[in-house]
C-alpha cells in the first residue's frame, strides 16, 4: 500500500519520464505504453491522457484507493532515437527486474546525462545526407556538392538562430530561404540547378512529427495526431515560404 | 553565359573600376598593416567595415553593374550583399575579436597577399588588362578574407567560413565551366584553411558533454580534408593535363 507521499513521489518521476519522451520525439502510444508498464512495476496503476503540449497524470493505487493527478508541461527537446530507444528498455528493465523507484531514477539519470552529438558533427552529417538526396533525385555530382556546402549555411543558421531562441517558425523560413539561396548558384552552371534547389531545403521536413502524427491517428490518439500533423504542415508552410522567396528572386516567379 | 560574355565582363570591370580597385587595395594594406602592428579595438571595428564595404562592393560593382550581361548576376550580388551585411552585424554584436593567433603566420600572410598573386598568374598566362583577373574580385577576396581570418582566428565567424567554402567550390567549377584556372588558387588554399579553422573551432567549442569525443571529431576533420584535397588535386591534374 502507497502513501500519499509515495504516489507524490512517483507521479513526479512517471511524469518526467513521459514528458521526455514526448518532447524528444515518440509517438502517444509508446508514451502511454512505456508510462504504464513503468507504473505496473512500481506498483501502481497510471493514466495518461497526452495532449501536444501538456501531458495529465492520474497514479492509483488500487489497495488504498488513493489518487494522485498532476499536469506538466512537454519541454521542447531535440530529437534523439537513441535516447528514446533507452528509456523504453528501461521500462522494461524496470518491469522485468521490479526495481525500486529509486534505482529506476538512479538508471534514468545515467542516461540523460549521456553526452549528446556534438553541432559540428550533426552539421556535417546533415549536410552530406542532404547532398544525398540530391543524387537519389537525380542531381549530379556537382550539383551534389553545391547542395552540401548550401545545406552547411542553412543547418548552421538554424543551429544559431534557435540557440537564441528566434521563433521556430522564422527559423525555418530563415533557414529554408538561406539554403536554397545558396543553391541557386548552381543556375549559373550547366548541371542539374532544379533538382539541387528543390533538395536544398529537404533537411529541414519534420519527417518526425509526420510520422508521429499518423502513428497517433491511427492508434486511436486522433486530436494528438491531427495536432502533430498540423504543426508539421507549418513548418512546411515555412519551408515553401523560405523556398518561394527564392524562386521569386532569382527565377521571378515560383516555377 | 558563354565563356567570352564571363571574360568580356571581366575586361568591362577592370576598365571602369581600376581607380576604385587601386583605393581599395591601397585601404586594405593600410588596415592589415594596422591590425598586425597596432591592433587597437578602433582599427578591429574599422577593418570589419572595410570589409563590408569590399563585399557591398563585389556585390554592386562588380556584380551589379559591370557583370550586368551575365545572366543571374542578381543572384550572386545578393550572395556578397549579405556577406557585407553579416560583417556589419557582426561588429554590432562584437563576434569577431580580430585577435591574432600567431599560430599560422606565414600560411595567412601568403594567402593575404593572393589578391596580388591573382594577376601575375594571369599575366604569366599570357592575358593583358583589362582581359585578366585583379586583386580585387570575389575570389581574390575570398582568399584574402580567408587570410585574414586565419591570422586573427582566436574567434571567427563560422558563417563566414561556410560562405567562404561555398565560393570555393563555385571558384573551382568555374575552372571547369568559364576556363579560369586562377581560382584553383582560392580552391588549393582552402583546404588546409579549412582543417586549421575547424579545428581550431572544435579545439574553442568542444564540450565534454558531447560526443564524438575530440580525437575522433579531429580524425574525421583530417579525413573530410583529405577526401576534399583528392578532389582538388584531381580536378587540378586534369585540368593540367587539359592544357598540356
Amino acid at each position: 500500500m502507497k502513501t500519499q507521499a509515495e504516489l507524490k513521489a512517483i507521479a513526479r518521476f512517471v511524469a518526467e519520464y513521459a514528458t521526455r519522451l514526448m518532447g524528444s520525439g515518440v509517438h502517444t502510444s509508446r508514451v502511454v505504453r512505456n508510462t504504464k508498464r513503468l507504473g505496473e512495476a512500481l506498483g501502481v496503476r497510471v493514466i495518461v491522457s497526452a495532449f501536444q503540449r501538456v501531458v495529465n497524470f492520474s497514479v492509483f493505487d488500487d489497495e488504498s484507493g488513493e489518487v494522485y493527478s498532476e499536469v506538466v508541461d512537454i519541454p521542447p527537446l531535440p530529437i534523439s532515437f537513441e535516447l528514446n530507444a533507452e528509456l523504453s528498455a528501461l521500462s522494461w528493465e524496470a518491469y522485468d527486474r521490479r526495481l525500486s523507484l529509486e534505482e529506476i531514477e538512479a538508471r534514468y539519470r545515467e542516461i540523460i546525462a549521456r553526452p549528446r552529438i556534438d553541432p559540428l558533427f550533426t552539421l556535417v552529417v546533415v549536410g552530406l545526407a542532404n547532398a544525398a538526396f540530391c543524387r537519389l533525385f537525380g542531381g549530379d555530382w556537382f550539383a551534389m556538392s553545391i547542395v552540401f556546402t548550401a545545406t552547411l549555411l542553412g543547418f548552421f543558421l538554424k543551429q544559431g538562430m534557435q540557440n537564441r531562441g528566434f521563433n521556430h517558425y522564422v527559423v525555418f523560413i530563415a533557414s529554408s530561404f538561406v539554403a536554397s539561396m545558396y543553391a541557386s548558384v548552381a543556375l549559373t552552371f550547366d548541371t542539374t540547378s532544379d533538382i539541387a534547389i528543390a533538395t536544398s531545403v529537404l533537411y529541414l521536413i519534420p519527417g518526425v512529427p509526420l510520422i508521429n502524427g499518423v502513428i497517433d491517428i491511427v492508434e486511436g490518439h486522433v486530436l494528438n495526431g491531427i495536432a502533430r500533423l498540423t504543426s508539421a504542415l507549418m513548418l512546411i508552410v515555412c519551408i515553401a515560404i523560405g523556398l518561394s522567396a527564392t524562386l521569386m528572386i532569382v527565377k521571378s516567379g515560383l516555377l | 553565359m558563354t565563356n567570352t560574355v564571363f571574360w568580356q565582363t571581366i575586361a568591362d570591370y577592370n576598365r571602369m573600376s581600376w581607380p576604385v580597385q587601386v583605393l581599395l587595395v591601397l585601404a586594405g594594406i593600410v588596415l592589415t598593416w594596422r591590425l598586425y602592428r597596432r591592433p587597437a579595438p578602433g582599427v578591429r571595428r574599422v577593418m570589419k567595415y572595410y570589409l563590408a564595404l569590399l563585399n557591398g562592393w563585389i556585390a554592386v560593382g562588380y556584380y551589379l553593374v559591370a557583370c550586368d550581361a551575365r545572366s543571374y548576376n542578381g543572384v550572386m550580388a545578393l550572395f556578397w550583399g549579405v556577406m557585407a551585411a553579416v560583417w556589419i552585424y557582426d561588429d554590432v554584436v562584437g563576434y569577431t575579436t580580430f585577435e591574432r593567433t600567431r599560430r599560422h603566420d606565414r600560411f595567412a600572410l601568403l594567402l593575404c597577399l593572393m589578391p596580388f598573386i591573382y594577376p601575375l598568374f594571369s599575366l604569366l598566362r599570357g592575358l593583358h588588362f583589362p582581359l585578366m583577373t585583379s586583386p580585387v574580385m570575389p575570389c581574390s577576396v575570398a582568399l584574402y578574407t580567408i587570410g585574414l581570418l586565419l591570422a586573427f582566428s582566436k574567434r571567427v565567424n563560422l558563417f563566414v567560413i561556410l560562405f567562404l567554402c561555398h565560393w570555393a567550390l563555385i571558384g573551382l567549377s568555374k575552372v571547369y565551366f568559364f576556363g579560369i584556372p586562377e581560382d584553383l588558387l582560392l580552391a588549393g588554399a582552402l583546404v588546409p584553411a579549412i582543417y586549421l579553422f575547424f579545428k581550431e573551432y572544435i579545439d574553442l567549442h568542444f564540450r565534454s558533454d558531447t560526443k564524438p569525443d575530440r580525437r575522433v571529431m579531429r580524425l574525421l576533420l583530417a579525413a573530410m580534408c583529405a577526401g576534399l584535397g583528392l578532389f582538388f588535386v584531381v580536378t587540378i591534374w586534369r585540368q593540367a593535363a587539359a592544357l598540356a
